[in-house]
């Protein structure tokens, strides 16, 4: 099938995602990925702490664990679409990062975004697919706060390269 | 609608949504990295049709009170929590998106990332049980708290009742905004082309001209 051997023009598939996302949000709610990822890590916390979890009042109080929140699916349907296009195109393979160096830039950044989705209460995603289309003050604070810290780690970034080579 | 029907449905749009981006290879670091580190806007100009048809489709479907917009309030929390995600996206070269369609590819380091949002946003847990801030959620009171730097809560929807002007009149404004920055995108785009060709144009004549002398 052509789909499988061409790369798609992201303009086509981002607008094909927006429309969809349009009914989403009049089902249910916007595009987000980040909600799910913390139910999903409460979920985890809980099966590792069990009862010792409710010493933590975030998870009572704000994020109470349980499994039928529908945002988790929105990430585990990604990963399944991602891995069945990639499959069909045969462009699933192990990647491997090779130098420490990526792992420990990767471990921070993974850090860094974690702790910041739960400090703003909403993730790149809800900021650009989800607050800013609804003209949410939240969205254009996030978006200032993404671009602004997207230039930082690219100085951040460059200064490694630099450094590097 | 029952819990499982909202779970299936955000499934099929995971799904659906996973599978066109992998096709597309677009990524919401990229969108923004790329722009600033190396001035290329193929996933910029992706993200700002999708923000446009979004803007107009939920300003209008809001104008008559239908839609599910989120509603918490904002503050400084929201700038900052996004500032250091901003730095963590570009380091761990992935975001919230690219670490789920990348690791449905394979790719062990957008794995790698994926856990440890995980682990920060569980470290972040433990610090809010010690500060409780940013407000929870059931103490939110949707108006400016200067002692807890919120300022509470404001979208298409509570400027149409404000000022009784239909939201999607605010959601076109914001669409043509996002309309001249795709524009002027395009016109950067073709600058960047006209200079290209200007130079491979000069490159080839000192070529022919390098070719001229060693025949001479």
């Amino acid at each position: 099938m052509e789909f499988f051997r061409k790369t798609l023009d992201p303009i086509i598939a981002l607008a094909a995602i927006a429309v969809l996302d349009i009914f989403m949000f009049l089902l249910m709610g916007a595009w987000t990925v980040g909600g799910g990822e913390t139910m999903m890590t409460g979920l985890m916390a809980q099966a590792v702490l069990g009862d010792e979890l409710d010493r933590i009042p975030f998870w009572s109080i704000v994020f109470p664990p349980h499994a039928d929140y529908w945002k988790i699916y929105i990430s585990l349907g990604m990963l399944f679409g991602a891995f069945v296009g990639a499959v069909a195109s045969k462009e699933f393979y192990l990647r491997v990062p090779r130098h420490l160096s990526e792992w420990v830039l990767i471990t921070i950044g993974g850090l860094l975004m974690g702790f910041g989705i739960r400090l703003a209460y909403i993730c790149n995603v809800s900021t650009f697919f989800g607050l800013m289309p609804e003209m949410n003050l939240g969205g254009y604070l996030a978006m200032s706060g993404i671009i602004a810290g997207a230039w930082v780690g690219s100085l951040i970034y460059k200064k490694l390269l630099e450094r590097d080579t | 609608m029952t819990p499982i029907v909202e779970c299936l449905v955000a499934f099929l749009f995971g799904s659906v949504a996973g599978l066109l981006m992998q096709r597309s290879r677009f990524c919401n670091t990229a969108a923004l990295r790329d722009a600033i580190m190396f001035k290329t806007y193929r996933n910029t100009k992706a993200m700002l049709v999708a923000m446009m048809i979004l803007t107009v489709g939920f300003t209008g479907f809001m104008s008559v009170g239908a839609g599910h917009p989120l509603q918490f309030d904002v503050g400084l929390n929201t700038f900052a929590g996004l500032f250091l995600f901003g730095i963590g996206m570009v380091l761990a070269g992935a975001c919230t998106v690219s670490t789920w369609v990348k690791a449905g590819e394979g790719n062990i380091g957008a794995l790698w990332a994926l856990i440890f949002t995980f682990v920060g946003m569980f470290l972040f847990s433990l610090v809010w049980s010690a500060s409780w801030w940013p407000p929870a959620p059931q103490t939110m009171t949707g108006q400016i708290n200067a002692p807890a730097l919120q300022l509470g809560f404001a979208n298409a929807q509570t400027l149409q009742d404000k000022f009784g002007i239909p939201a999607i009149v605010f959601g076109l404004a914001q669409t043509a905004f996002l309309g001249l920055l795709y524009r002027g995108i395009l016109r950067r785009e073709r600058a960047q082309h006209a200079e290209h060709e200007k130079h491979q144009k000069e490159h080839q004549k000192k070529k022919a001209a390098a070719a001229a002398a060693v025949e001479a």
